[in-house]
């Protein structure tokens, strides 16, 4: 038995002496002249992590005395990340993410002209820095903005005999039925309202109504514009011209059901266009605006941001200094161009103007309603709708359920 | 020590592992199951058992766009074996590290457990003293604790000392959790030791140390073998704690590295579910090469 | 050892007393440090936040009493997710142990391909269980799900069915998928209980004319019944505690009508950012197991040594 314990006890020493290493290297303070910079960002795409990394390494070159640790983890995780962290007083330096309302409210993040210069500042587009302020102070970077336009597959409108792409809400009811009657596994419209983005479908229906989430002050789930586009959502399904169980259908699951080309018309975002053209690139497909109520246009806008947390208040210039370079026309162009994305900022979009893919975007972005995420409840209002709205689709009545998700955002 | 224990026992099921005993007996009894019947049943057992695993094999092997593909096909069209070497260095995270940090924080969690738990429970079986049953319990409830609701106080707590991203804070992490499944199965080993074999070796002269390894440690061996196991096993698929302490990717292991392959848009099915096998195949092959010792130390501690 | 300390006056066995606590103290204090140190903190960090008032991303607002509590009770959904839990618990240990029961008395006997087939039985143990839970979910989709295509090609289902998209068929999917989990562990400790079963007692049952059922229920049952108290025990708190079955498999349905305390505990931190109210509904959940556990170890006493 001498044997087996002393092997034993030595390969436990070098593990324990090891362990107290690790690959990477930890967030630091300030080592003297060096700073060093905490950067978290989530996952798009497979480019997301090399695209950092690149912009990352070009930056260190030009500022020698700065250094920027990047973590990247997944949408399903950085919200606990990112929690955890703020709960143990260890926020990063830099964080991207889609609201900011909350760390604000919490006097957590730098003000934006106070980490970036006027230039950049004065560079972002009016509408995304006006919806990344709160009481007239920016708070969030818009870093990525997305739109929704409605993808409808020709072959499908063709064989059901629809010449044009519906505007109106009876329209794409009427539409919808014709399609769905071409087959069994053919369905009309797609309508994720499972809890991975049901708040994006739902806002589409409501925004095209004229509702809204907000009155200025407090969240209004339940206001009559919101309940009766709800109650048409419930029409729409009821009237089976949808996929299967709507409530629990996620989108991006969905969309493979769209590519597959057994689906008529789903709303669709910027990155939609290179999936179909990766994976069925014979789909014949167009866009067209959004249906609303009674025909005008309107697009779901939506903005991840940037946003610099104060921690302990030291890194202030560093942390500018790596903004302005991000924001700098061409690191942000070839940033958002890779991801997919709209551009956000006046120098972005014209080095974009010619991209065939986002053109339809573009063009419905002076219309778009943004989420009201300068609220500090918010993020809590996003989840609680994500959790509950495909109720409707399990046969609730859309008035309980409104008042479901009002009564979760009031709860103290 | 053990040979000599089989021997002195009496005909038991010790006895019933050869071939010819098992024949006997069947000649013995009315009714017995012929052998392939038994075989075949064993065969549709694993195949049960066996079957998601064979879903995710086949999974590896099929190129991204028909993994999502409607309706889905049963086997590859395209049969895509790259896969097993573009995933050691995909964008998405740097997998050889990942594999060497799952092997460390498992490899180092366990011998944390065993070093810790053995003596305890060696003590608390052998001895009685006030405070014994709340040690106990106290050991069982740490057993109800999940790391996952506890992350938050983890985090801090290594953060301020100083050693939160390495792999030291999850071997701890992974060694506490462990502690409790560890203490109770060793300790119901222990006492099930006869107390007359280590009275006459303490009557030879033997100190208290060398009777708990020369004598009474062969006979607990499937108990420590098991709880090795079940420790090595729960740190090697560990999740939660590791998610939320470990933040660069080189140090994050495997459960936390597949997570990285599905993307909001789009993700890639095929790493998912080649790297779940890749993490599958060494715990197996773990239990195959213990196995073997597992049995035979099961059937020699038949000693009563 | 016993009889000693009895005869002895009592304040030599006052004195016995702190002895024996020393002495025991080099053995224990490794352990007990890692628990302090590793399970104990955070777990009243966790305690202390249920009874404050916390911000939606994570920042200490004041004490709020028992108000996480009473906004706790004041929940609509929470009869039918305690009901949930109780199935859930009672549901998957049971189905888990009968069936493990019948799983080690077979790999018990010796056949060919034994070895292969015990082998198989643990590769639910060394995966994951995420990951397990993946492959079920991926499997079941209506869409692309291998599983459900098979079902309707063998002729089972008339079409897909949306197993994971409504709350009771996702329930059970994902009671059987921890049941599945489960198996590896309960069989091969009942396995190694059985090895415990002198074979001539078998033998003597047998020849004074007991059929296997009577053999199984007096002579194999009670020797069997410490390896199955253990893994009872340890299946109740694991089931209990478990999260990532449930969350995979019903993750996208609204509602709480498929939610264990456990789960809507997540839901509490994830979707809802209540931090203190999913603080005090661990706090109940460790309550509840506690009282649980208890209950059990009062009953059966499986740590009696006869």
């Amino acid at each position: 038995m001498k044997r087996p314990t002393s092997t034993v006890a030595i390969a436990a020493a070098t593990v324990l002496a090891l362990s107290s290493c690790g690959f990477g290297e930890r967030s630091g303070t300030d080592d003297g002249e060096a700073t060093t910079l905490s950067l978290l960002v989530p996952t798009y795409s497979d480019n997301t992590t090399p695209l950092w990394e690149e912009i990352i390494a070009d930056f260190e070159a030009q500022h020698e005395d700065i250094t920027v640790t990047l973590e990247v983890q997944s949408w399903d995780n950085i919200n606990d990340v990112i929690r955890t962290k703020v709960q143990s007083n260890d926020a990063p330096d830099i964080l991207n993410i889609d609201a900011f309302a909350g760390f604000a409210a919490d006097d957590l993040l730098y003000s934006v002209e106070d980490v970036v210069s006027p230039e950049t500042l004065a560079d972002f587009q009016d509408s995304f820095a006006a919806n990344a302020s709160i009481d007239g102070t920016m708070y969030g970077l818009p870093l990525i903005a997305s739109a929704r336009t409605m993808f409808y597959n020709t072959d499908l409108f063709d064989q059901a005999g629809v010449a044009e792409p519906p505007s109106t809400w009876d329209e794409l009811l009427d539409t919808a039925t014709k399609i769905d009657a071409l087959g069994d596994d053919i369905y009309g419209y797609g309508m994720p309202l499972g809890s991975e983005e049901a708040q994006a479908e739902t806002s589409i229906w409501t925004f095209g109504n004229g509702g809204s989430w907000t009155d200025g002050e407090e969240i209004t789930v339940l206001t009559p514009e919101n309940l009766e586009a709800v109650e048409y959502m419930k029409s729409v399904i009821d009237a089976g011209v949808t996929q299967p169980d709507p409530g629990a259908t996620d989108r991006t699951p969905m969309f493979d059901v769209f590519i597959a080309g057994k689906m008529g018309m789903v709303e669709g975002l910027p990155p939609t266009v290179g999936q179909i053209a990766e994976r069925n690139p014979d789909l014949n497909y167009d866009t067209a605006p959004i249906p609303t109520k009674d025909g005008s246009p309107m697009t779901l806008g939506v903005a991840d941001h940037l946003m610099a947390f104060k921690n302990d208040g030291t890194k202030q210039d560093a942390i500018t200094a790596f903004l302005d370079f991000f924001f700098s026309q061409d690191v942000y162009t070839k940033f958002v161009d890779t991801e997919g994305f709209l551009p956000t900022t006046k120098s972005g979009a014209d080095a974009l103007a010619d991209k065939e893919e986002i053109a339809s975007f573009l063009e419905a972005l002076p219309n778009a309603q943004f989420y009201p995420s300068t609220h500090p409840k918010w993020s809590a209002t996003q989840g609680a709708i994500q959790s509950l709205i495909g109720q409707i689709g399990q046969g609730s009545d859309p008035e309980a359920v409104l008042t479901e998700i009002q009564n979760t955002v009031d709860a103290p | 020590m053990a040979t000599e224990a089989t021997a002195t026992t009496t005909p038991g099921r010790a006895n019933r592992t050869s071939e010819t005993t098992v024949w006997q007996h069947r000649t013995r009894r009315r009714q017995g199951t012929p052998r392939w019947m038994m075989a075949l049943a064993g065969a549709v057992i694993a195949l049960v058992f066996l079957a998601p695993y064979l879903i995710m094999v086949i999974g590896s092997f099929k190129r991204r766009s028909e993994i999502l593909g409607i309706p889905p096909t049963y086997l590859p069209t395209e049969w895509v074996p790259s896969n097993y070497l573009t995933m050691w260095s995909t964008p998405e995270t740097p997998l050889p590290y990942n594999m060497v940090s799952t092997i460390v924080i498992s490899v180092g969690g366990t011998l944390l457990v065993l070093a810790v738990a053995l003596p305890a429970a060696y003590y608390t079986a052998r001895h009685r003293f006030p405070g014994k049953w709340v040690f106990l319990l106290l050991v069982l409830i740490t057993q109800m604790l999940q790391p996952t609701v506890l992350a938050a106080g983890l985090f801090r707590q290594f953060q301020a000392a100083g050693i939160y991203d390495t792999w030291l804070a999850m071997i701890l992490v992974n060694g506490a959790f462990n502690l409790s499944f560890a203490v109770w199965i060793m300790h119901s080993f222990f006492a099930g030791v006869p107390r007359e074999v280590e009275e006459a070796a303490m009557m030879d002269g033997a100190t208290k140390l060398q009777i708990l390894r020369l004598v009474t440690l062969p006979l607990v061996w499937p108990g420590i073998v098991t709880a090795v196991i079940f420790a090595f096993v729960a740190s090697w698929n560990e999740f939660a704690a590791s998610l939320v302490i470990l933040t660069t990717a080189e140090n994050q292991p495997l459960s936390v590295a597949i997570t990285k392959f599905v993307g909001q848009y789009d993700s890639a099915w095929q790493y998912v579910f080649g790297v779940s096998i890749v993490g599958i195949v060494p715990v197996v092959i773990l239990f195959a090469i213990v196995e073997k010792r597992l049995v035979a130390g099961l059937t020699a501690g038949a000693v009563k | 050892m016993t009889a000693e300390t009895r005869a002895a006056p009592s304040s030599s066995r006052r004195r016995h007393r702190r002895q024996d606590v020393l002495a025991a103290l080099p053995w224990l204090l490794p352990a007990l440090l890692l628990i302090m140190a590793i399970v104990l903190f955070p777990a009243g960090f966790m305690a202390w936040t249920s009874t404050r008032e916390m911000s939606t991303v994570g920042v200490d607002q004041g004490s709020a009493g028992l108000g996480n509590f009473t906004a706790l009770l004041d929940f609509p959904g929470l009869r039918r997710v305690l009901l949930n839990t109780v199935i859930w618990v009672v549901g998957v240990v049971a189905v888990t142990l009968v069936i493990s029961m019948g799983l080690a008395q077979f790999l018990d006997k010796a056949f060919p391909g034994r070895r292969l087939v015990r082998l198989a039985v643990i590769v639910p143990w060394a995966a994951s269980v995420v990951m397990t839970a993946i492959v079920f979910y991926y499997g079941l989709d209506p869409f692309y799900g291998v599983i459900n295509h098979f079902l309707v090609d063998i002729g089972l289902l008339d079409g897909t069915f949306g197993f994971t998209r409504r709350p009771v068929p996702a329930f059970l999917v994902s009671m059987t998928v921890a049941v599945f989990v489960s198996l590896p562990f309960t069989t091969y400790t009942i396995l190694a209980g059985l090895q415990m079963v002198p074979g001539d007692l078998i033998e003597a049952a047998r020849v004074d004319g007991a059929g296997a059922l009577r053999t199984y229920r007096s002579v194999t049952l009670p020797i069997l019944r410490p390896a199955i108290a253990v893994a009872v025990l340890i299946n109740i708190i694991n089931v209990f505690n478990s999260l990532p079955i449930l969350r995979t498999i019903t993750g996208s349905i609204p509602g709480h009508q498929a939610d264990t305390t456990t789960t809507l505990i997540f839901k509490f931190i994830q979707q809802y950012r209540q931090i203190d109210t999913a603080s005090a509904l661990s706090v109940l959940n460790f309550a509840i197991v506690l009282a649980v556990i208890g209950v059990y170890l009062a009953l059966v006493k499986p740590m009696r040594q006869d």
